[in-house]
């Protein structure tokens, strides 16, 4: 059921990471969406997921559903655990604690190449399930465990982070506004993915050594350390004594012109940059700039670092009489770097994403069909895999453990007592309030394969306890 | 914590970077992870040696951070690939390594002869990992862009700033560090995708929109569609949720899930004695503050006003209220964990006696990644042509003799 993503021309499509199969114990971002990229490229993965302990985004739940509505179902709706963090999983419902719960997991890790995880320190070493332990009965595992602030001693190591909170430390939030205010920050856990990405490399060359020695390894990723590597040539700066830098706008640090500009409509800018001498050269043969060539106030780079005010008033002065999309055309076509900043609205209906296949609808056993975003790493020969959105709490429970040698009696003796969880309602199929007009705006067909939407009916649902499960995660380091 | 002489994961593993700016942070990934990283540079030293932020030393030498920071652990082979006996060398090394890192700038593309599919024709085994604006296909593949290009067309950044002023994109080139780690993470899928089908390469094909969105995805159209319009917020995004100043600076703080919001009110209620703090009205997730936003925003203020910045986050990190203090460039270089646990490594440079780096974010069996000398034009022009291409003495001086190599 693989996607072909080849032009008509046949061509031989891998999956390379189609032998593998890796444990998550993912929370929020960090590890879940570094599991998720090794999904999307084949691998199995398998999401061991708590009642007891869930994964933060399946505490959250869809914005359209009543507050009221039972956690059970209500923890299958995230668009995100759906649409980007957890596509192309299974999950397994099995608390660690307990002895049949860890005994379980354990016969998992036994058959599995990767675990990977981002719990705290304390957690992994109360819970025996750090890289000797599973080492000790699988000496060829990749382990990773990406704790905010990693696994030595220091005086962090047991912080809580919750994406925004670490762009703070790290350097990030600083970095984002204007320069006559207090920074602004932004509402993106910006740590979070460029550690799933940091970590899906890390991953990948472990295993690549692993194919060549047949020995695992221990990989400590620090989600702080990551986000501080990104700023690298920053901190860099600041070490060689450089001005402490602060945030700029929308100015590129020591060239011009660079900005965003108003343009004919309310509420839509578009963004330039023409920041060495050639889109300069290029930026001044466009119609209507001509005379800005011929101003002494730009002649040099430098000049139009000093005099990036008057610039910029000069080029909102055109673009103010335009669209951001003619603005754009013209610009570009001219060879300016241009482009009006987009809304949501404009993303997903985006001619170029949707030329490169980025968003799909995948098949989802709750909904029918879901939108799923896509890798931004396209292999040609190794195409992402997207036949499958994120899957509902335990909904491979049963599959996956007679898959490694449980028996369905001892199954069900491990559901009856709590500590494996299957699917709960199977038969409950709810609809996005969004699902209709998905094929129409975004062109994306609808999976043929999928069941028929209907509408939620809680009353199905009456007559058990829906108390809420606790949703305390003392064990999370990060998300 | 020094790093000791067990191999890296790459090693073995051998690479030529001719990226510009935001590729080349991949290359430094591969030589983090142990791999042979090979900087080609023109004879008179790539233009990546002058790339911002420049810092102007005592002695009057501008030093690219930027190149210092991307460089280190790398070796300088200077050649000069428009003549033909230095094109002759690339195109032999090309047909040796694992991965080539191209040139990002189309021009630069054309002019150097340099596009992905050529160098790809250069060699069956060879993996070219290409990261340009929009990518490499479809009907915008021919734009031009940048980091802040980047940001405006994910549909992230209109969602970032001021409700008073325009969108604005984080700076620090962030995500010219999306777009590197998506290439780094590709290339690696290229090569086990190689060891798995018969020694066959391809071209790994990146467009920094679609990486901005890889960074993003939270804030992305997924709730838009659910009916959560995209708004700038500002600095406070949500009751007790966003970036609130205190003494001597700003905090972030993050109080949203519903645990998140108990510990809190604990402290909102411990300290400034407010009853009704503990209300069941303001418990659980975020929506059922929404309401009360502008009350609860005032007590919070109360308490930063109280604190300086690293008590607040002291106090609120032993109250498991996520939250961080905002720091700068310079607050990083003495910030006590990293210190603690080594995150900073000190290697040499040709311009200034030492430079201080961050460490790569991985120890592998808890052995940090050594990092590697910032490298001078052809520093290693010589020991990369005879151990790397078997050339011989002889060779290498007619090379030298005539230009090709420096």
């Amino acid at each position: 059921m693989g996607e072909l993503e080849d032009n008509g021309a046949a061509r031989a499509v891998s999956r390379p990471l189609d032998d593998l199969r890796v444990i998550e114990i993912g929370y929020g971002v960090a590890a879940p969406v570094c599991c998720r990229n090794l999904a999307e490229f084949g691998a199995d993965v398998i999401k061991v997921e708590s009642v007891r302990r869930p994964d933060s985004l399946r505490t959250v739940g869809a914005g359209w559903m009543p507050p009221d509505a039972p956690w059970e179902v209500r923890r299958d709706t995230g668009t995100s655990i759906n649409g980007f963090t957890c596509p192309q999983k299974r999950s397994v419902g099995l608390e660690l604690e307990g002895e049949g719960g860890r005994d379980a997991f354990l016969r998992l890790v036994e058959r599995s190449d990767v675990v990977i995880m981002n719990m705290s320190v304390d957690a992994v070493e109360e819970l025996g399930i750090g890289a000797a332990d599973l080492q000790a009965i699988n000496p060829r595992l990749v382990f990773m465990n990406m704790a905010s602030f990693g696994a030595l001693p220091g005086p962090y190591r047991s912080y809580r982070t919750w994406g925004g909170n670490l762009a703070a430390l790290s350097g990030v939030t600083e970095l984002v506004g204007w320069p006559d205010r207090d920074p602004v920050g932004m509402p993106i856990s910006f740590p979070d993915y460029v550690s799933a990405l940091w970590g899906a490399t890390a991953v990948i060359a472990a295993i690549l050594r692993r194919d060549a020695t047949g020995v695992g390894c221990d990989i400590d990723l620090a989600q702080y350390q990551v986000a501080v590597g990104c700023l690298g040539p920053t901190v860099t700066e600041a070490h060689l004594g450089g001005p402490t830098p602060h945030a700029t706008g929308n100015r590129a640090p020591g060239r011009a012109p660079q900005g965003v500009y108003t343009t004919r409509d309310p509420d839509r800018w578009v963004g330039i940059s023409a920041t060495d001498d050639r889109a300069w050269d290029a930026l001044v043969g466009v119609d209507g700039l001509e005379h800005l060539a011929a101003d002494p106030r730009f002649a040099s780079p430098d000049d139009r670092l000093t005099h990036h005010d008057e610039l910029d008033r000069a080029l909102e002065q055109w673009t103010s009489t335009r669209t951001d999309w003619e603005a754009t055309a013209e610009l570009q076509h001219a060879g300016v770097a241009a482009a009006p900043v987009m809304d949501h609205w404009d993303v997903l209906a985006d001619h170029q994403l949707a030329a490169r296949r980025f968003f799909r609808v995948s098949p989802s056993t709750r909904f029918g069909g879901e939108l799923t975003y896509g890798q931004a790493a396209h292999l040609p020969d190794a195409p992402r895999v997207a036949d499958r959105a994120g899957p509902a709490f335990g909904e491979h429970t049963r599959e996956v453990l007679l898959e490694v040698g449980f028996s369905a009696s001892e199954i069900d003796a491990l559901v009856a007592v709590e500590v494996a969880h299957e699917m709960p309602h199977p038969e409950l199929h709810l609809e996005r309030p969004f699902l209709h007009w998905i094929p129409r705006v975004m062109r994306l067909p609808w999976p043929e394969s999928s069941i028929d939407p209907a509408r939620i009916v809680f009353d199905r649902l009456a007559g058990r306890d829906w108390s809420s499960a606790d949703d305390d995660t003392p064990h999370e380091a990060g998300t | 914590m020094t790093g000791s002489e067990a191999p890296g994961l790459l090693a073995g593993t051998r690479v030529v970077d001719l990226a510009g700016e935001a590729l080349t942070y991949a290359g430094r990934m591969f030589a983090d992870l142990g791999a042979d990283v090979i900087l080609v540079e023109p004879t008179s030293g790539t233009e990546a040696r002058h790339v911002p932020p420049l810092v102007t030393m005592t002695d009057g030498v501008a030093v690219s951070a930027h190149f210092a920071f991307m460089a280190a652990g790398k070796r300088s082979l200077a050649l000069d690939t428009a003549v033909p006996a230095g094109r002759a060398i690339l195109d032999r090394l090309v047909q040796v390594v694992d991965i080539v890192l191209v040139p990002g700038d189309l021009d630069e593309r054309r002019n150097r002869g340099l596009d992905p599919a050529t160098v790809r024709a250069l060699s069956d085994r060879v993996i070219v990992t290409s990261v340009t604006a929009f990518g490499s296909d479809g009907p915008r593949r021919h734009w031009r862009g940048s980091d802040m290009i980047g940001w405006a067309t994910s549909g992230a950044m209109y969602g970032i700033g001021d409700p008073d002023r325009p969108p604005v994109a984080p700076g620090g080139g962030l995500a010219d560090a999306a777009a590197a780690l998506n290439a780094a993470m590709g290339s690696m899928l290229a090569l086990r995708a190689r060891q798995r089908n018969g020694g066959t390469g391809q071209v790994v094909d990146i467009s920094q929109q679609e990486a901005v969105l890889s960074v993003s995805m939270e804030a992305g159209p997924l709730l838009t569609m659910e009916g959560q319009p995209q708004q700038r917020a500002g600095r406070r995004r949500m009751a007790a949720h966003g970036v609130f100043p205190v003494q001597d600076g700003m905090v972030e703080i993050v109080a949203f899930l519903p645990t998140q919001w108990d510990a809190m009110a604990e402290w909102l209620h411990d300290e400034l004695g407010i009853e009704e703090v503990m209300m069941d009205e303001f418990r659980g997730g975020s929506a059922s503050r929404f309401l009360y936003s502008d009350l609860i925003e005032g007590w919070v203020l109360e308490l930063c006003s109280r604190y300086t910045k690293q008590d607040f986050f002291h106090e609120a990190q032993r109250r498991r209220v996520p939250c961080g203090s905002i720091n700068s460039a310079a607050d990083l270089l003495t910030d006590p964990h990293l210190d603690a646990v080594g995150a900073w490594v000190d290697v040499a440079h040709p311009e200034v006696a030492s430079v201080r780096l961050p460490r790569a974010p991985v120890r592998i069996d808890g052995v940090a990644a050594p990092v590697g000398a910032v490298p001078g034009i052809g520093e290693h022009t010589d020991t990369v042509l005879r151990e790397v291409l078997g050339a011989t003495d002889r060779e290498i001086a007619a090379r030298r003799a005539d230009g090709t190599i420096a």
